[in-house]
């Protein structure tokens, strides 16, 4: 197999440009490669699925674009600045400004309320300002239940109470991996809807999923296979892409 | 939120907490105890020692030594100098007057007489206090029978008040009586000597001492004053006085110190100062400290606070093990949020600090209390092992002092047992944390 690099974006305005990363786990049974060579880049507002059958490399692959691993080999630049070259400090800043995360399992505190849940991503990068975060919840159609636990939400509220968490400080690139793999189809939508929304006002969404549905929705796919990387422009080409 | 989260991680990993507290608590609790009774053991071992004899001794200046052979003075009475009776009421009047629990004067002379049955008697003896009441207000009672408790006496100590310008009372060591066949009742008339008259010696008691005392007489001093005929007359003083443990700053030569340094030295209830003070006191005296008890004491103060100090490292390191053990499930535990948290941009400082404060604060609390508890069984212990009275023995032992202390060191073992699961939990790849989270 070979790798194609997506030829319909300029390195120059990539917000995220991966250059022959690899990731490799040693493993009790060996070395495992979950990602290999990946060459690809993408640019500002841009809103890319990735796809690839499960142990493919897709979630290596969102760990590394938000700064929580690094790469064995290769570089990987975000915003025009090489990951390689920060300190452990500049990543951990460099992940508060510029990354949210949404994840499958929500990954929210039990013992903190939906509005705690979302001040705590304020706390870790400058302050708590309550009024704020209760707007970011209204965002998600959740003002509602800003005082209610987890356990008290359902699985889609919960998923909407990650996203106003993953856009609370405002980062300019939304991870998602597999933002709706534990939700229904109602629950789905609005999700989708909400990820459309984020897309129109500028946000580059780099999303994880199985759901054809769902990767219909990006501009651009980009699929995994054994941590290989093949990208398939097919949902049109890339237009104008200023935010 | 730094105090939402601590809050919670307190409100909702309770036993985790507990655990880990109770552990700091016992060890703190050991530590305390130890410390306070290692800090106090030194007046309380002096209390149950000094009993047990003099720790100064106070004879003339002129004496350059004293010549004792096998515990008797054989300097002869009429040649030395001698010190003044009336001077001993001056020893209430120095700086450490109240550590000074027994004082007891000695003045040996030669008894030569006959008894009644017509035994002739060639025997040294030594005048002493039995019980006597030196000085005025708030007179402190003292004298040979209670600087000695080990001393046995058939029948009764010889009265002061018993000696008339004839005749007074005496006891007389066990081997001499055996020898001269004295038993209570029997009479010794001594001889007349140059300017004294003929007197006669009653004796009241066999005494059982255990050294050269059973070959002596023992009179009271006025008695013995009267027979040498040098009234107002002491060979030598025996001082029993509490004191500070000999350290370096004691073997100081106070005149060799500045004026402030010599004043804490004065200040200080070392027998060196105490001994000087007397010195100051007691015009044409010497004083100096009797080692013998003291460096027992020392001894048996280092072999105890070694002891301790052994135990206190153990309990800490038994607390630090249970702290580590505890943390590191509690933690564990917490494997998501650190993840979780790490993925929203806090550092591993962030995150550190966070599980640090709750260590410090639990270390603080647990500390306090085990300050609380061990002054109390510092206290409880302290009434067992000294079975004596005063009022150090009742109740807890609280030296606020040892508080910073104690709790500091609870702060130490706290962070140094987190410090591993802290470790650990930081160096575990946030995202692999993530990914196993589901
Ligand atoms: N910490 C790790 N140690 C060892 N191997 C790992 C580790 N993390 C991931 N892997 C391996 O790397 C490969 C890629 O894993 P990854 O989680 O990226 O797959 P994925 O595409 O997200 O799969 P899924 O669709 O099931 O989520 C897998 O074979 C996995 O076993
Ligand atoms: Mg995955």
């Amino acid at each position: 197999m070979e790798n194609l690099v997506d030829q319909g974006t300029r390195p120059d305005c990539a917000v995220i440009a991966l250059i022959g990363v690899t990731r490799e786990y040693a493993g009790h049974g060996g070395v495992v490669r979950a990602l290999d060579q990946a060459s690809f880049s993408i640019v500002a507002g841009e809103w890319v699925a990735i796809t690839g059958p499960s142990g493919s490399g897709k979630s290596t692959l969102v760990n590394l674009i938000g700064c929580l691993d690094r790469p064995t080999q290769g570089e990987l630049v975000i915003d025009g600045v090489s990951t390689s070259s920060m300190s452990p400090a500049e990543l951990d800043r460099f992940r508060a400004d510029k990354i949210g995360f949404i994840f499958q399992q929500f990954h929210l505190i039990p013992y903190l309320s939906a509005l705690e849940n979302v001040m705590l991503a304020q706390y870790f990068h400058s302050m708590t300002d309550a009024k704020e975060a209760r707007s970011s919840l209204e965002r998600v159609g959740l003002g509602h239940r800003a005082e209610h636990l987890p356990s008290e939400l359902s699985g889609g509220e919960q998923q909407r109470v990650c996203i106003a968490r993953a856009l609370i400080n405002n980062p300019p690139i939304l991870l998602a991996d597999e933002p709706t793999g534990n939700l229904d189809a109602a629950n789905q939508k609005i999700v989708a809807d909400l990820l459309r929304g984020l897309h129109a006002t500028g946000h580059t969404i780099v999303m994880v999923t199985h759901d054809p549905e769902m990767a219909a929705l990006a501009q651009r796919r980009i699929a995994l296979s054994h941590g290989k990387v093949f990208c398939h422009p097919v949902n049109g080409p890339v237009v104008s892409l200023e935010r | 939120m730094f105090f939402r989260l601590l809050m919670e991680s307190f409100r909702r990993q309770r036993r985790r907490k507990l655990l880990a507290g109770l552990a700091i608590l016992l060890g703190t609790t050991a530590v305390t105890a130890m410390l306070a009774l290692a800090t106090t053991i030194g007046d309380r071992i002096h209390q149950e020692l000094a009993v047990y004899g003099a720790n100064i001794v106070v004879y003339p200046a002129a004496d350059q030594l004293e010549v004792k052979v096998g515990g008797v003075d054989v300097k002869p009475v009429s040649g030395g100098a001698l010190l003044h009776e009336s001077d001993l009421a001056k020893l209430r009047g120095i700086f450490w007057a109240n550590n000074i629990t027994g004082v007891s004067p000695e003045l040996p002379i030669r008894v030569v007489g006959k008894t009644a049955s017509g035994m002739s008697v060639d025997a040294a003896a030594t005048g002493l206090w039995f019980d006597h009441f030196l000085g005025k207000a708030d007179a402190l009672k003292t004298g040979t029978a209670a600087m000695h408790p080990w001393w046995k006496i058939q029948g009764s100590w010889p009265k002061e008040e018993a000696t008339t310008d004839t005749g007074s009372e005496a006891v007389a060591g066990t081997v001499l009586a055996s020898h001269l066949h004295l038993t209570p009742g029997t009479v010794i008339q001594t001889n007349a000597g140059g300017n004294t008259a003929s007197r006669s010696l009653r004796i009241t008691g066999i005494v059982s001492a255990g050294d050269d005392t059973d070959n002596q007489l023992l009179l009271p001093l006025n008695a013995a004053q009267q027979i040498a005929g040098t009234p107002d007359a002491v060979r030598r003083v025996e001082v029993s006085a509490r004191t500070k443990p000999e350290d370096t700053f004691a073997r100081k030569d106070p005149d060799t110190l500045s004026p402030a340094q010599r004043e804490i030295w004065y200040c200080r209830p070392y027998a060196n100062s105490i001994a000087y003070q007397i010195r100051e006191a007691i015009p044409g005296a010497r004083a100096e400290q009797v080692r013998r008890v003291e460096q027992s004491e020392g001894t048996v103060l280092k072999r105890i606070s070694g002891l301790m100090w052994l135990i206190s490292a153990a309990a800490l390191l038994a607390a630090g093990f249970a702290v580590s053990a505890a943390m590191a499930t509690a933690i564990l535990e917490r494997q998501g949020e650190i993840g979780l948290m790490r993925s929203l941009g806090a550092s591993k400082t962030t995150v550190a600090l966070l599980f640090y404060t709750e260590a410090g604060l639990l270390a603080v609390f647990a500390g306090g209390l085990g300050y609380l508890a061990g002054s109390g069984l510092a206290g409880w212990l302290g009434a067992r092992i000294f079975a004596s009275e005063g009022p150090a023995s009742a109740g807890s032992l609280l030296i606020p002092v040892l508080f910073p202390v104690v709790v500091t060191l609870a702060l130490l073992v706290a962070l140094a047992g987190s410090t591993p699961a802290i470790r650990r939990a930081l160096t575990t790849d946030p995202s692999a944390i993530l990914r196993a989270g589901a």
